[in-house]
């Protein structure tokens, strides 16, 4: 079955997710869920089968539009958040001088 | 006789199943990007296998450029260590070469720590005042600011004191009698 | 090592709770798909269905992610906002220099790239594509620019102000519905009295309108990372 090949995809990702040390293997992680979950919704949507939502005459079966028209949102907000983070993370080298999570919540807590 | 579609679908989706264990367990950040732009080509193709002709043009427009590009730049970034060299002698550059004491210094702490040396000597950066010194170093991403104190003739490191790798330039400058470390008591992140 | 394999079998579990329930999530989508096939074409004047949602029946949140792109485009050239002038911060060791070959390539493929984008926007209701598809082709085409021509500057406070007047523009002509229909964020003109040819008009102008604001959005997104790569 498509949507349990591709829920282990997202499982993947949250694995990263908790296991990475170092923020950029974070937002890695990130994108790898943001695609999952993408693919997840588009299996969702095409589980009967069908043909692609453009109509050019009669067409028996529809994919449904809805949950594309919804991740076509997703995509290019995902991108912009990816940059958002990965702006932020510059900034935190250049304050801390490291980006593992552990030195950083350290110096963070106590001076 | 099975439908060739499904199979290559199965094929795909195992495929970006491994692709994502490899991305998720490598350790080095350069061989990511490019698994991580392969990726999102992997995931094109699958959208278009679901019936999804328009998302898998947004995933290809996104994925192939503009997202390995930001990641390219940040982690070059998160390799650099910026000096502003202000002293203006012989302390880096002797001779226009890279061979003074100051060089041989920072690059034997760089490379130690597997950081890039970045100097620069913008006019417009050095002009800017001793007390907006500890401004410039927030605002900017100069990590070390080198100058020269005319009174002792010792050369002044100043850097930030949140930066863990100001920590660990003054142990290493001890040996030196000529070079100060000093760092800027400086206020919380997010001000 | 324990600490993984807790997190392994709480994985695993909620991959149970998955395994369970997906025969109900199966049902959520495709079901409702015969009132678009039915309807969707004639209502809205798109063929291309995606086009029609996202211009038509669900106006509204294709309008507030733009607004979300615009917001995060702000919070990026906040973060890296410098009170100190630091263009042209030129470094002694810079390395990054693109090869001939790749800059004539560049040449070549970049009006092909921008003419793409456009075709893409332009039949957004016909074929694949649309505004938010053909914005990130064109700003892939504009980024090819910038390997062209290294040193280029760019005025990201005045890409910003632009897109701020599109979205502005985007808003009103998606409001203009309530004086013809009666209804915020639809199709202008009703598709009782008016032919497909009609309603395609409102459709490229929007397609236009967002293409070029997705387009704008992500053009400051890389200029401020070029600027912090420099």
């Amino acid at each position: 079955m498509d949507p349990m090949l591709t829920f282990l995809v997202i499982l993947i990702g949250m694995y990263g997710l908790s296991t990475s040390k170092n923020i950029i293997k974070s937002v890695f992680s990130v994108t790898i869920i943001e695609s999952g979950v993408i693919l997840l919704f588009l299996n969702l949507g095409n589980w009967q089968g069908g043909s692609i939502p453009i109509i050019n005459g009669a067409a028996d079966l529809i994919a449904d539009p809805l949950p594309q028209a919804l991740m076509i949102t997703t995509i290019v907000i995902g991108s912009t958040v990816t940059a958002l983070a990965l702006m932020l993370c510059i900034k935190v080298f250049h304050h801390y001088g490291t980006v593992e999570w552990r030195e950083i919540l350290r110096r963070g807590e106590g001076k | 006789m099975p439908d060739m579609l499904e199979i290559t679908a199965y094929a795909l989706q195992v495929l970006l199943i491994i692709m994502a264990l490899a991305i998720v367990t490598h350790k080095n950040t350069g061989t990511i990007i490019v698994l991580i732009a392969v990726f999102s080509l992997v995931t094109a193709s699958l959208y278009v296998i679901n019936k999804a002709p328009d998302v898998a043009i947004a995933e290809v427009a996104i994925g192939s450029a503009i997202i390995p590009l930001i990641y390219v730049i940040s982690i070059s970034r998160q390799r650099e260590f910026i000096v502003l060299d202000k002293a203006m002698d012989d302390f880096i550059i002797s001779d226009d070469a890279f061979t003074g004491v100051g060089y041989i210094f920072l690059k034997r702490f760089t490379d130690f720590y597997h950081l890039e040396l970045n100097i620069s000597n913008d006019v417009r950066l050095c002009s800017v005042g001793r007390g907006r010194e500890q401004k410039l170093c927030e605002e900017t991403n100069v990590d070390l600011i080198v100058s020269k104190d005319e009174e002792t003739g010792k050369y002044l490191l100043k850097g930030k004191q949140s930066n863990i790798l100001m920590h660990k330039l003054k142990q290493m400058a001890r040996d030196y009698d000529t070079i100060e470390v000093v760092t800027f008591k400086d206020r919380d992140f997010g001000d | 090592m324990i600490k993984h394999v807790i997190l392994i079998a709480m994985l695993l579990a909620i991959y149970a709770v998955f395994t369970v329930s997906l025969q109900d999530l199966e049902q959520i989508y495709q079901t409702s798909a015969d009132y678009f096939r039915e309807f969707g074409v004639d209502q809205t004047g798109s063929n291309n269905l995606v086009t029609a949602i996202l211009l038509d029946y669900r106006l509204f949140d294709s309008l507030f992610e733009a607004g979300i792109l615009l917001i995060a485009v702000s919070g990026i050239i906040w973060i890296s906002k410098h009170d100190i002038e630091e263009k042209n911060a030129r470094f002694m060791l810079d390395k990054f220099k693109t090869p001939d070959l790749f800059v004539t390539f560049s040449r070549l493929v970049y009006p092909l790239m921008l003419a793409f984008g456009f075709y893409i926007i332009i039949n957004g209701h016909v074929s694949p594509g649309g505004g938010f598809q053909g914005g990130a082709i064109v700003a892939t085409a504009i980024l090819i620019l910038y390997y062209i021509d290294a040193d280029k500057e760019t005025n990201i406070g005045m890409i910003v102000t632009v897109e701020k007047f599109l979205y502005l523009t985007i808003l009103i002509i998606a409001s203009l519905s309530i004086f013809t229909r009666g209804t915020f964020f639809t199709n202008v003109f009703p598709y009782e009295t008016s032919s497909t040819s009609t309603q395609v008009i409102y459709l490229v102008t929007l397609n236009i309108l967002i293409g070029f604001k997705v387009a704008l959005g992500l053009w400051a997104i890389f200029t401020a990372f070029l600027k912090e790569g420099r």
